[in-house]
């Protein structure tokens, strides 16, 4: 059985699944495992210059044929250059997140590529479908990384209610259940990325991984509220530290210098102490590595199950 | 109602915040302690309230409460 939703058509892919856009771990062999297995495979740009990017796209392009995205942080130091490259690429979709991507859209509409915002309310919501974007990405405050206030559960229906493009659900997903969930809240698809972290084709270290897998379900808290940068992580001896630092009232730009430079500590050097384990809520559910393709498999896998459990339980009388 | 006075409401409404701590001088972020959502949801209630477009570019500098009470009134040819 396949599931198919309107983002299938649009998105030209086979399942209605995006991988999430992780900056330094999500680059062209995730985004290629993912694409050829029929998902959407997304390339994470985070702050990384053009010269990475570009050399991640020409992976994924030997790896598969099939569409994927590049994400734009809008806070990186290099956005209007990454915006030049993906338009000079025809990358064929673009995501966005920690910010308002408007000023971008019309430019990458003009060039033909699919826009696909994340979004934390229903009034940036409407505003971004306002201004063209294809779909919206609702994301609930279960993810990791960067994080908002609303959670999946309520913040999708408010958004499908608030706008006429697809809706794709995020935070809290990594299997069937989650996936079936989403779409009886009127999402079109999902986008999953703690289970992600620990498909073989991602960049990031292995220690991270096995962190990953050993989280249960309240281990990951959230840092820099104060800041009005929340992110989600797994609790270690750096976010502690950090979150004594923000109750004993350090300053925003201390606290922001202590965060500094802690994920890639964690993701690429394996720094499980010092360094910022980025990883959503779900990673309780997470328990093992595995191909990216099977991760897909599985969760439809799950998915059909679901649906068939649901029909089991309807009553005739 | 003056253009500031219906900001004010919006921000009232939106940050359930007293009257006299919102004064043309306001801040956005470090006074008002609204966040990049709640600004949108202030400017998608303005465009809703007097029926106007306010495009991305103008959105960009907005940091005061002046200065969105300016870009409005000049929007509607009146004097903040």
């Amino acid at each position: 059985m396949l599931i198919k939703t309107a983002l299938c058509d649009l998105l030209n892919i086979k399942y209605p699944l995006l991988q999430g856009a992780m900056a330094w771990i999500a680059g062209g062999r995730l985004a290629a495992a993912v694409s050829q297995a029929g998902g959407l495979g997304i390339i994470g740009a985070g702050s990384a210059d053009c010269i990475w990017i570009k050399q991640e796209i020409d992976l994924l392009r030997q790896l598969t044929d099939k569409p994927f995205a590049v994400n734009l942080m809008l806070g990186s130091p290099h956005i209007h250059e990454v915006v030049d490259l993906v338009i000079r690429e025809k990358v064929p979709v673009v995501t966005s997140g920690g910010g308002n991507p408007g000023p971008y859209i019309e430019r990458l509409k003009q060039a033909e590529i699919k826009i696909i915002p994340v979004v934390a309310s229903v009034a940036l919501a409407k505003r971004l479908s306002r201004l063209g974007a294809d779909a919206l990405i609702a994301e609930g405050t279960e993810s990791g990384g960067h994080v908002a206030e609303m959670t999946t559960m309520c913040l999708v229906p408010m958004v499908v209610d608030a706008v006429a493009i697809p809706v794709i659900a995020a935070g809290g997903i990594a299997d069937g259940r989650g996936f079936m969930a989403a779409l009886a809240l009127g999402a079109q698809g999902v986008q999953i990325g703690t289970r992600f972290i620990c498909a073989e084709e991602c960049n990031v270290h292995p220690v991270y991984q096995e962190k990953v897998i050993k989280a249960l379900d309240r281990d990951t808290v959230v840092c820099g509220t104060s800041t009005g940068h929340p992110v989600r992580a797994i609790h270690n001896k750096f976010t502690r530290a950090y979150l004594q630092s923000e109750k004993a009232g350090m300053s925003k730009e201390d606290l922001e210098e202590m965060g500094r430079g802690r994920y890639p500590a964690a993701a690429v050097h394996g720094d499980l102490v010092s360094g910022s384990i980025l990883a959503g809520q779900i990673c309780g559910l997470v328990n093992k590595v595995q191909p990216a393709a099977d991760i897909i498999a599985d969760i439809f896998k799950d998915a059909e199950q679901v649906l068939q459990r649901l029909e089991e339980q309807r009553c005739q009388d | 109602m003056s253009v500031f006075e219906d900001v004010r409401k919006i921000i009232i409404e939106i940050k359930d915040l007293p009257e006299e701590s919102i004064t043309l001088e306001s801040r956005f972020e470090e006074d008002l302690e609204a966040d990049s959502l709640d600004v949108v949801e202030m400017l998608m209630s303005l465009e809703e309230l007097y029926d106007i477009q306010i495009p991305e570019e103008a959105t960009e500098g907005m940091k005061t409460v002046r200065e969105v009470v300016e870009y409005i009134s000049a929007l509607l040819g009146q004097d903040a």
